[in-house]
Order: C-alpha cells, then structure tokens, then sequence
C-alpha cells in the first residue's frame, strides 16, 4: 500500500514539532556560565560604554546592582527572568540602527544574543571570576573515577602535578615525553633553583650516581644553597624595583641594599611566604619590630625620590604612594588596579573609591620625597653600637618612660617634621625645594603642630653668622611667643640645636621669625634647617651618668659611621593625613574623604587584624584571600617552564589569559597555604620532582603541530637563560665567580660613558678584583643607566615593578655575549682552566670545554666545527703574534698561539644557544 | 603583467601579509607577549596558524621587518633635534617688542596669582628679549641675530608658537614630551614608531638615538626606552667616541675573519642544537648572529663621518673625533639615509637659569645658538639637496619653554641674566616630511606669557608626528594591563593646520 501524501496539517505538525523539541532543548540546556560565556561577550562588545570608565545612558555592566537599575531611558536593561522584557534584548535586536546595540558597531551573532537571552531568563546571576574567589579544597584527578581509564601510563605520574598535567596531555592524544638526560635535567634544574650551575661535587655525584633517588638529592643540595636565596632574592628585586640610585633627574645614589640582604636571607632561610610578605609590608608596625623586620619594609621604599630642583615634593610623594599600591597589585595579587586610580575597573570588580580606600593604607608613613629619604633605619657599627647598648640600659634604668620614644628617635629619626613642610615663606625659601632657608626679617610657618607635653624642640641645622635670634609664636605671626634662640654660627655642616618651647597644650600653627644684624645683605642666608622634632628636655638631668648618656644621644644622632636604609614608619595619631579620592586619578583635584578599606568583592580584614597596613597584610596571607597564593605559585611555574599557568602574571583577571591548568593551580595554591605552611621550598621541590618537569624538551612534528607553545607539557621546558644567569653562568664556568655575598653594590667594569645623569657628579668607580666577579645581582643599579648586558638581555630598568620580563632575541644579545669584556675575560679564563685540566692535545681540550660548560659530552658534528675553528685561530694566531698577545692577555705563559686559539673556541661554546639556554 | 611587477606585487602583498599578520599578534595575543621570544614566536595564541610550522620560518618573524602604515606615509623617517633644558622661545622665535617696554618692572600680581615656577618666588622682574630681531625670508618669519643660519632658511619652517605643557620640571616635561606621560614606564615616541614600522634597513635599529652637551637629557634613558613595548623596540644609543653602538667591536686579537670563522662555528653548533631540540627559538638565534656580524659593518660604517667631503663638513660644523652636536646632527643625516625610522638627538645645555655663566640667557645661550644654528640648518639644506626633506619629517624643540620674567631663585637676584621653567607658551618647529613650508601656527599674547591662539601640546604633537609617518595615532594601540594604550593616551589632535 502507497504511503499517503503528506498533508499541509503534516508538514505543520512536524514543524511546530521541531520549533517545540528546539525549544525545549534550548530551555532545558543547563545553566549559563556567567564567567566562561557571558563575561567575554560582555567584555568584548559592551563593557567598554557600559562598564567601569564610561556609564552610556547611565547603563553599566560592572556590578549586578549596576545593571540592574533603571537607566536614563527609563527602563531596566536587565529584568532578571524577562528577557523579552529586557531593554538589552530588545536593543540587541532592534532594525532601526540608531537604536541597535552595539552602537555603530556590527550587531552580535544570534547565539550570542541567545546566550544573552538564556542567561536574562535564567535570572541574570552575576558569577564571580575565578581569581576572585577564594582557592577551594582541590580534587585530584586520580581520585576521580575514570582517570587512569583514559589510557595513559599510570606509573608515569610522579605525584599530584603529573596527574593534572597528564589529564590534558592525553585529552588532547599526546603523550608525555621520556625524562630529560641527566646533564641536562641537571643544568635546568641548577638554573631554576640557585640561578647558575650546580657546584662541580654537587653535579659529578649527582651525573654518576645510580641511586634512583639521586635526584631528589641533588634538589635538597641546591635547596639548601646559599646560591638558593641569591637566586631567587634576584627575581624579587624585579618586584620590588631594587635599585641603587633614586630615580628621576638627578638619579642619586639610594643605600638600600640592606633589603637585598634582608631577601637572601629571608630565601635562604625559608621564611614562609605570608611572613615574608607582612614584614616586607608590614614590619614597622609588628609588635616589637626587629632591625630586620624595619629592613623587610624598605619593599615599598624602592619607591623613586626625585631631587630635581624646584619640585613639588607633596606631588612625589603621591607618586611614590600610588606606585606602591600599583606595584602591591601588580606584583603580589596579579591585578591592574592601576586602571582604578582614575576610574572604576572597565573590566574587574573594583570601584574608584575603593582605589582610594586601599591607597589610605599606604598614605600614613612618614617619608615626604625628602633629600635624605627620611626615614631611615640606621644600623649602627663598631663603638657606636656599643654606646647605643650602653645609652639603651642607661634610659630603660633611668628614664624608663621616655626610653622607647628616645631609642626610637636614635634609630629612626621619628617622629620629626620635615622642614619642607613650611609655608608662608617670607625672606625665606625652601632652598631647591630641599631645606628651609631664613634670612634677614624671615617668616616661615609649620602648619599643624601637636604642642601637647613638649617643652623642647630639637633640630637639624646649619647658620652662617653668629648672633641671629629665631623666635617661635604660635597661632599668628605676632601671637604669643613660646621660645627664642639665639643661634650661634655653625661649622663642618649639620648640626643638632635645642630650644626650650613654653610648655602648651593642643594643636598649634608655629611661626618663626628670624633676625640677624650680621647679615650683609638681604639676599644672605642666616639659617637652614633640616628636621624639628618635638621632645622634651633630654631625662634624668642629675642622676649619675646623665652627662654621658646626653652625649651619647647627640653623638649617635649624628654618628658618620651609619648604614642608613629608608624604611616605613607609620604616621603617630597626630600626625595623620587624611585621603581623599583623586577626581580622575588628578592629584590635584581632590574628591570626597575616604578611610583605609579593602575593596568589597575581596572580602574583610580577618577578625581581630587591625584597620592599618598590618591589617590589610594580614588581609592578603589569609587562606580566605583568593590572589596572593596563586600569584606566587604562578610566579615560579613560570621561572620554571619559562610561562606561568596563567600567562599574564601581572593580571588574572577577566582580561587576563585564561589559565592552561586552572584545577593545578589551585591545587598547588592549597597546598602552599595549607599543607605547606606556605613553604616555598616544599613547593619547588614537588613541581621540580614532578616527571612533568623533568621531561626531556625536544620537540617533533607532532608536538610542533599538536602544541607549538607547549601548553600542554607533553615535553619539558627549553627557556633562555635570564641576564643575571648569563652573566653568573659564564663567570661560574670560567672559575672567576666570587662566592661573596651581602654589602653595598658593586661596579663590574662598564664601558665609559654609560653615566651620565645631569647635576649629578658620581661616576661608575670599577670595583677591585674580588667584586667585578660577584653575582649579577649584587652589581651597581642605576635607574637611568642600567648595566649594559642586564638591558640587553631584558632586565627591568626597575622605575616601576616589572611583574614579568618579555624575552626577545635580538642581535645587541649576540653582540653583547660576543663583545663584552666581561664575557671574553670569561673565556680567557675559561681557556686557562681548561689547559691546566687537560694539557695537551686541542681536540681534547676542546671537548673538555665543551664538558665543563654543558657538563654532557660533545657530539662529533659539532666537534668538528669547533676544531675547524680552533684550526683557523691558530693559524691567524701564528702569522700574528700581536693579535695573538690580545688575546691572551698579558701573562707571558699565556702567549701562545694555541691558548689563544683555545679562547676563540671558548669564547663560541660561550656563545652557542645550548650554552645560553636551559634545555 | 610583466614578470618583474609580478614580483614587486607579490612581495608588496607579503608585506602587507606579514604587517597584519603581525599587528594582528600584537592585538589579539598581546598579553601573551611573556612566551613570545621576539624574533621568533613560542606563545600566546597560534598567530601563523598551523601551515608552517617548520621552525625555520621563524626567520622571518624578525620583529623589525619593514611594515606598512595605516595610509600612505608623507614621511619615511624622523629627526627630532630635542635641545634638553629647554631653550628660550623669547631670545629666538617669538619676537616681543612690548616685553622690552616692561624691562625690569615688577611682574604684575596678575601674572603670578595661582601660578607656579620651578624657581621664581615673590615678585620677579620683567625681562625684555635679550636678543635683535629681524623678519626673515618671504614668510617673513621672525628669527633673531642668534640663529643667521637658520635665517636664511626660514621658508622651509613650520612654526607652531603656543606649544603647551602642564610639566614644569625637566623630567617629567621631557617624559611628556616623548612619552606622553610625565610618569615613567611608557614606551618613547621612537619606540612607538618602531614597532608600527619596523626598520628598512635591517643591519642597523630601527630607533636610534644621540646625545651631546655632556649630560644626558633629565628624564634619563627612559625617554628613548620601550616601556611596555618589548624592549627590541627601545632607541638604540649611538656614540661618536667609544664604541658607536656598545660591545659593536670585537674584542682585541678578533679581525673579521676570526670573526666570521667563530659565528660560522657558532652557528654551526646551534644547527646541531636545532637538530636535536627542533626549538624554533634556536633557528632565530642563528638568525640574529648573522644580523649582528652584518651590523658589526654597517654601523661602524654609517656612523663614520671622516670619509664625508671637505664640504659637508664645513657645512656642519662638524669636529670629527669629537663628540659634538653637529657631528650628531651629521649622523642623523646618514642615518635616515641608510633607512633608520627614527633618529633623535639630545642636545644638553639648554636650562638659562642665570645661576652662572654657561647657564646665562646672554653668555651662555648664545653659545649653545650658535653651536646648533649652522649643523641644524645644514641639515636642513643638505636633506633637501639630497632630495630627502620631502620624506625626512625634522623637528626642533625643547620640553617647556622660559618665563618673560627674569629669575630671582629663592627670591634672589641672580648673578645673571635668566629665565625659568615656563610652560604656558613655548615654540617648537618642524621642517619637511610632509609639512608647510615656511608658515606659523598659534599665538601668544604681547609679553609672550600665555597662548591666545592656536594652542598645541605634548600630544597634538605627537599625533601630528605619528600622522607623517601615516599612522592614526588613535589606532596605534599596544594592549597592556586589560586595556589598549597608545602614544597619546586619551588626547592628541592632527595640527592639520601646518600639515602640507
């Protein structure tokens, strides 16, 4: 029997059946992700007028309450649950293009619109980024049923990284790659742990050893090297923006490199991180603080301080406050808060206030863009630590009240006024904006003055002429006198004055006038003063020793033999600035008051932390905290495999790139918090035992095709060598690295002409033999002249932080490691050392070379080519025998053809990829 | 279609291929720049797709390969003459007859209320023009005795007169002005340039920077570094005594025979290395030792003057073996001759404070005019006889201008004559490149304290600059941070008034 034609009510049916399943389909698809589908339409079509810069018709996509509102139209974008009722829906869609979103852009594909659509009906739920949200218990992946079903081999796995890695590796058909030869895992390894080779014993029992856990030891050498916390201090430098010089014109010189130490140290003896990070942040304002934990705060004083004549020094102090919540950001939570400074996040959870509310943090230390870089801790040497012991038990026994405040004052300088900080100038001036300066008939005032149980000023100063008078009023400038001096000439520079003052209480404005018959002209300075600082007459006046203890207290006050570091001290109660929002990131403009905060969407200080710097340290090492693990285990994924799990170490947030490996780095991000007490050995040492490092890094047609950018770790990572490591690895090989640690920086040699700032007489000073050989990161760091190879091969010049350095591949590399003096006396002496190994034959001399600097032997192929090389120098070397003695140097027992030959070569291995590249 | 067109064709295609292809990483992968080793590419996203990924391709991902703007270029390169310190708009281009009538007259209260100077403080005196002027050329622009040279060519200049900055200290004035921002941390117009462009000859940098008088400009390195931008795009310092680029020599005993044998070996070792790794990073490396023999040539030879005839020399001015502005200005010449994009030079010596004789608007000053007024106007003449003002966009200026008061620092009379940091009103000039010839744009009012007409600033400038070399400078953006940025941040305006 014929089928019946079908009918018109057929085809009806049929097609209101599939517009029926198609819709029930769509309903019933499962809930939309805001984050993983919503957020990037949002971010790429409409958060750009309609988000945290720019409100379009009062419309923003920011914030769940923000979207939600009635918009200047008069109609709610979003009605959660009505998307037909929803003006966004309705704009997405509409003909006329005057009313069609995006605006003068190509309207979104249907499925985007449907999404959009789905998600209104679905009630418009905001979702938090990940980043955001506080790092979960992790699962892992052999604990999930089906795991080893997937194929793989199980015995692979070295522990919980690998099962992560393996996961995608086999997800994606690829499988993990044979563990690395053991020279080169030993090189990778070396490099990624203490930043240059391993030492000679450490590598040959680690090469010839058969002990399966051979390995495992050679990690716990280098773990616990002192080259360890060198290696790693040098990466932090980068963070913090360590440098010798304080930036801007001038570029002076900054002596700070007691944080330098204060890092190696911290590294090496595997401070946990939380900790490291609250004294880093936070040490001034610990109970009790330590020397050390002073010094741990010298992090945010890396901030620049600029000299320049005739500059706002209120201005740079702003400066340097912002940049050290940028820099706090950037470096330690992965997030471009910067972008709030002038406005809120276009694309993260952080509002313009909250800016502002965080900066309050930062804005109560004490340090003004000063010359001196006030304050300063000052570590006293020799005698004079000794009489700062014997001034500490003479106050604590005598004068136990006012012991703290002095002994605080001797160390720090604090709490003094700045004298830049007066106004009302007349026959006065801030001499190059550095110092107030009085003449004849001066007027100055000191604005805001807490009078309150003082009775005596100190001061800093200088005074040219005998016989001025300095007087004090209060209020105005002829209200009530409260002291008067008269101040004699002073020689040899700054010295210290006392001025009894009226004992008053309350908050005063002081003036001064100042007098002297002396003066010659009206042009002529009388007095220049540095620091007030308000106090009481020095204690114990009568008792036995008070005349030495007195002298002590002045003479450490101005002891010569000081290391001083600038450092953070905290603003006392009366001393408080208050904040205030900056309308569009104008420091000028000044917006509504704001009080220290931490921004919403990252929850509260824990309870019990204080509202200050402390609190908001404690704030960031809390477990709850979502960014500041998983930025640091980010960090050094990427030290190791050359990327970090999230690409984009300086943002995690919505517009950063997605993570390769997000459950991985969750997982370790517990583990270091949790399991780990944030211990960042324990962390290195599982990521460098996973067999997922220890991979060998060679790559095929397949892995080339599958994973070019090795985002899948089916091989091992092959990265360039930082510059520091270029540096430290060609000195190690050579046997000239010096194993000397901690000081001041040193000046390696630098061609001429590489200083040159202006108004600044301080030229590189070439250190003696010991320390031209030092690690890279000891050496000299001058902002605006940087040392040559550091730049070259993609240092930071350290102005700001640098989250992450960009590697490049440029010939200024090549000619650097070809030319360099510091290279070629490398391989000279790298050339000598391996002619005493290995006396006689080139050949031989030439694969030891080859040994020593890549610690695995030398191929044929490649033999060859060095031979050719060392045939040719030879050669040229015996027809010239000045060209000859270039090379060689001076020593007559190095002038022979073949030594300098044996250079040439040295000087190629030196420079060959595999040398300068992990493998 | 002839076979050799065929070629020009296909190769301009490719061009323009490889500019996209490389704009488009730059946009799309931006963030993913940390895996990217430049010169060849190991991260972010796919950018050359999967069709070849052969590793030697890599080769040809030479981050200075010459590219191509967004719309026709009016200029090949530029020359930017930067005379740090900031010289005086009122001793030079911006002619006040009234200012002399006030000569040592109190400023009025007017002028000084809400204001702020580097160093004036109190009531300064009025300070008339320390210098003769005369109308020059058929444009009859006004220049003073100090520059005769430049005198004769004032038909080839485009004055803009009301230059503004709201930067009154050297530093960051001179950041703005070449960064366009007066913090530190953003890349230099130069390096922007670069990374548009590229450079047409690849044995030299694209971005090439000189400095004389001693010091380097105030702002440091920083105004010819590459910020965010990666750092192959930062100038490249040029010396005219040592070595011309650092470590450009071999060291000694090294001829260039050695040389070649030892990157030949090198190379060699790194083939073997490729063979075994197959990392397309390594293939580069060879590729940029090759490059740095090859430069090891040319900018030794470029940077050489001594073989220049008898006549250019005298043109200049040129010292040879010194280290001198004109020499500097000379180098410019040859070097956007070989194909540098940009060639910046800083001049220091320029801050006539009056705090001594070197810095005195009468002593001082004029020494340093007379120093830049022959080699810059030979510049000038000698580009156009080598039929390359056309394409050279040249532009001379300073970071601020001075105040048509004389200093009193801290409230003192000076020992002598100066003029403080003004930032109200300045001139700054440009010749060639695809710019008006002999014509002046914005005014300043009597005294020559404010601008009343034609205001320019920092980043106007900028556009303008960017605009020769055909690029919209709104649309060169480099996403860093979660957000696009661009020389001129949120501001800058084409000065189609002096664009030809």
């Amino acid at each position: 029997m014929p089928l019946p034609k079908p009918t018109k009510l057929f085809w009806t049916v049929l097609t209101i059946g599939l517009v029926v399943t198609a819709l029930v389909f769509y309903l019933s698809r499962s809930k939309v992700d805001y984050n993983a589908e919503v957020k990037p339409i949002l971010n790429e079509h409409c958060i750009s007028c309609h988000g945290g810069v720019k409100r379009q018709g009062g419309f923003s996509l920011l914030f769940r309450s923000e979207a939600l509102e009635v918009n200047k139209s008069g109609k709610a974008a979003i009605i959660p649950g009505d998307a037909s009722g929803s003006e966004m829906i309705k704009r997405l869609t509409a003909k006329d293009p005057e009313e069609r979103m995006p605006y003068k852009h190509p309207p979104l594909d249907q499925k985007d619109i449907d999404l959009l659509t789905n998600w209104i009906n679905q009630g418009a739920q905001w979702g938090n980024h990940w980043a955001y949200t506080a790092v979960a218990a992790p699962t892992i992946p052999s604990n999930k049923t089906g795991f080893l079903g997937l194929g793989g081999k199980p015995d692979w796995t070295n522990n919980h990284v690998d099962e992560f890695i393996f996961e995608q590796i086999k997800q994606n058909g690829l499988s993990p790659s044979p563990q690395a030869e053991k020279a080169i895992l030993l090189k990778r390894v070396s490099m990624d742990l203490i930043g240059m080779p391993a030492p000679e014993t450490i590598a040959q029992q680690y090469l010839q050893s058969n002990d399966p856990q051979a390995y495992q030891k050679l990690v716990d050498q280098l773990l616990a090297s002192p080259r360890y916390g060198e290696r790693w201090a040098s990466l932090w430098m980068d963070l913090a923006r360590y440098a010798d010089t304080k930036g801007y014109e001038r570029d002076d010189s900054r002596s700070i490199w007691r944080y330098r130490d204060w890092l190696i140290k911290a590294f090496n003896e595997n401070k946990p991180y939380d900790q490291f990070l609250v004294e880093q942040l936070a040490g001034d304002l610990l109970p009790n603080p330590t020397a050390a934990q002073y010094i741990a705060t010298a992090f945010h004083r890396n901030t620049m301080t600029n000299d320049e004549g005739g500059t706002d020094n209120e201005e740079f102090r702003t400066a340097a406050v912002i940049d050290r919540v940028n820099s706090t950001w950037e470096t330690l939570m992965s997030t471009s808060f910067g972008c709030v400074q002038c406005h809120s996040h276009p694309y993260d959870p952080f509002k313009q206030d909250e800016y502002y509310q965080f900066l309050a943090y930062f804005n109560n230390t004490r340090d003004e863009d000063t010359y001196d870089e006030y304050p300063t801790y000052r570590e006293f040497h020799n005698k004079d630590s000794l009489q700062l012991l014997k001034l500490e038990k003479w106050l604590n026994k005598n004068a136990p009240e006012q012991a703290k405040a002095l002994q605080f004052f001797v160390r720090t300088g604090q709490p003094a006024i700045n004298s830049i900080q007066a106004d009302q100038l007349t026959n006065a001036a801030l001499a190059d904006t550095k110092w107030l300066v009085l003449r004849n008939h001066a007027t100055a005032r000191l604005t805001q003055v807490d009078l309150t149980g003082k009775s005596e000023i100190l001061f800093r100063y200088t005074s040219g002429k005998p016989a001025g008078i300095w007087e004090i009023r209060i209020d105005k400038a002829n209200g009530p006198l409260i002291g008067r001096l008269q101040v004699p000439a002073t020689k040899n520079g700054w010295n210290l004055g006392t001025m009894p003052i009226l004992a008053i209480k309350g908050v005063h404005d002081l003036f001064f006038q100042y007098q002297n018959s002396q003066l010659s002209s009206p042009e002529e300075s009388g007095m220049q003063f540095d620091w007030f600082y308000l106090t009481n007459p020095f204690p114990g006046k009568g008792l036995t020793g008070y005349d030495t203890a007195f002298a002590q207290f002045k003479n450490l006050i101005h002891a010569k033999d000081v290391t001083k570091t600038p450092v953070m001290i905290e603003n006392p109660a009366n001393m408080q600035r208050p904040t205030q929002v900056f309308v569009r990131g104008n420091w000028l403009v000044k917006g509504k008051a704001v009080s220290a905060g931490v921004p919403a969407s990252l929850g509260k200080l824990p309870a019990g932390a204080p509202n200050n710097r402390l609190g908001m340290a404690k704030w960031m090492t809390d477990p709850q905290h979502p960014l500041v693990a998983r930025t640091m285990v980010n960090r050094i994924w990427e030290q190791f495999f050359g990327v970090g799990i999230v690409e984009t170490l300086e943002d995690m947030g919505t517009q950063g790139i997605a993570p390769t490996h997000r459950a991985l780095l969750d997982y370790l991000s517990w583990q270091l918090m949790h399991d780990y007490g944030w211990n960042l050995k324990k962390l290195m040492k599982e990521i460098v035992t996973s067999a997922t490092y220890q991979q060998a890094s060679n790559q095929n047609q397949t892995s080339q095709q599958k994973d070019p950018y090795n985002k899948l770790y089916a091989r091992g990572p092959r990265v360039r060598l930082s510059a520091e490591q270029i540096r430290d690895q060609a000195l190690a090989v050579s046997g000239l690295l010096s194993d000397k640690m901690y000081g001041p920086g040193v000046m390696p040699y630098q061609p001429e002409g590489i200083w040159n700032s202006p108004w600044n007489g301080a030229y590189w000073k070439k250190s003696d033999s010991v320390d031209q050989y030092r690690r890279s990161l000891y050496t000299y760091w001058k902002r605006s002249a940087p040392y040559p190879s550091m730049i070259s091969f993609d240092g930071a010049t350290r102005e700001v932080c640098t989250a992450r350095r960009i590697r490049t591949n440029t010939p200024l590399q090549a000619l650097n490691t070809l030319n360099d003096s510091v290279f070629v006396e490398a391989a000279q002496h790298f050339a000598f050392k391996v002619q005493q190994q290995c006396p006689k034959d080139s050949k031989l001399q030439i694969s030891k070379a080859y040994e020593l600097a890549m610690k695995r032997p030398l191929k044929p192929a490649t033999s060859l080519a060095f031979e050719k090389l060392y045939a040719t120098a030879f050669d040229q070397f015996k027809k010239n025998p000045s060209s000859m003695k270039a090379m060689t140097g001076p020593l007559p027992a190095h002038q022979e053809p073949a030594t300098a030959a044996l250079i040439v070569v040295a000087q190629a291995i030196m420079n060959t990829d595999e040398f300068i590249t992990k493998n | 279609m002839s076979h050799n067109n065929q070629q020009l064709i296909d190769a301009a295609n490719k061009a323009i291929l490889e500019q996209q292809t490389r704009r488009h990483f730059f946009r799309e992968c931006v963030t993913g720049m940390g895996a990217m080793a430049m010169g060849s590419l190991l991260g972010g996203c796919n950018w050359l797709g999967s069709k070849d990924q052969s590793g030697l391709a890599a080769i040809n991902t030479n981050p200075l390969m010459a590219q191509a703007p967004h719309f026709a270029p009016k200029a090949k390169s530029v020359i930017y003459l930067h005379m740090a310190g900031a010289p005086s708009q009122l001793e030079l281009f911006d002619y006040k007859p009234d200012l002399q009538k006030l000569d040592g007259q109190d400023c009025p209260q007017s002028l000084l209320e809400g204001k702020k100077f580097a160093f004036i403080r109190g009531v300064p005196k009025m300070m008339g023009p320390q210098a003769n002027f005369k109308q020059r050329g058929q444009s009859g622009a006004w220049i003073s005795d100090h520059l005769p040279h430049l005198a004769t060519v004032a038909d080839e200049l485009a004055f803009l007169k009301a230059v503004q900055t709201d930067q009154f200290n050297h530093g960051p004035a001179q950041l703005l002005m070449h960064t366009g921002s007066a913090r530190l941390g953003r890349p230099s117009m130069g390096a922007w340039a670069t990374y548009g462009l590229g450079s047409e000859n690849s044995n030299l940098p694209g971005f090439v920077v000189l400095t004389s008088g001693g010091k380097f400009p105030d702002a440091g390195k920083s105004v010819w570094g590459s910020g965010f931008l990666p750092s192959v795009y930062q100038g490249v310092q040029c010396r005219s005594e040592g070595d011309p680029v650092l470590f450009i020599k071999d060291p000694a005993g090294m001829n260039r025979d050695l040389r070649k044998a030892s990157i030949d070996a090198i190379n060699e070792a790194n083939r073997q290395t490729y063979e075994e790794f197959k990392d397309p990073e390594t293939v580069a490396r060879i590729a940029q030792y090759e490059m740095a023999y090859r430069m090891q040539i040319a900018v030794p030879d470029v940077m050489n003057i001594n073989d220049e005839p008898p006549s250019i020399h005298d043109m200049y001015g040129t010292q040879p073996g010194k280290s001198c502005f004109a020499n500097n200005v000379l180098l410019a010449r040859k070097l956007v001759e070989k194909g540098v994009r940009f060639v910046q030079l800083f001049d220091w010596g320029w801050d006539s404070h009056g705090t001594d004789e070197n810095l005195a608007i009468d002593y001082g000053f004029v020494n340093k005019c007379r120093s830049m007024d022959k080699p810059v106007t030979a510049l000038l003449l000698d580009l156009k006889q080598r039929g390359l003002l056309d394409e050279t966009l040249v532009v001379w200026g300073g970071e601020f201008g001075r105040t048509p008061m004389q200093e009193n620092r801290d409230g003192k009379k000076m020992p002598f004559k100066g003029r403080d940091h003004h930032t109200e009103a300045f001139t700054i000039w440009m010749a060639g490149g695809g710019i008006q010839k002999g014509v002046s744009f914005g005014e300043t009012d009597e005294i020559g304290y404010s601008a009343i007409s034609g205001k320019v600033d920092a980043y106007d400038i900028q556009a303008t600059i960017l605009n020769q070399l055909g690029f919209d400078h709104e649309k060169l953006v480099y996403p860093f941070q979660g957000r696009s940025f661009r020389l001129t941040d949120v501001h800058g305006r084409v000065i189609n008034e002096i664009v030809a």
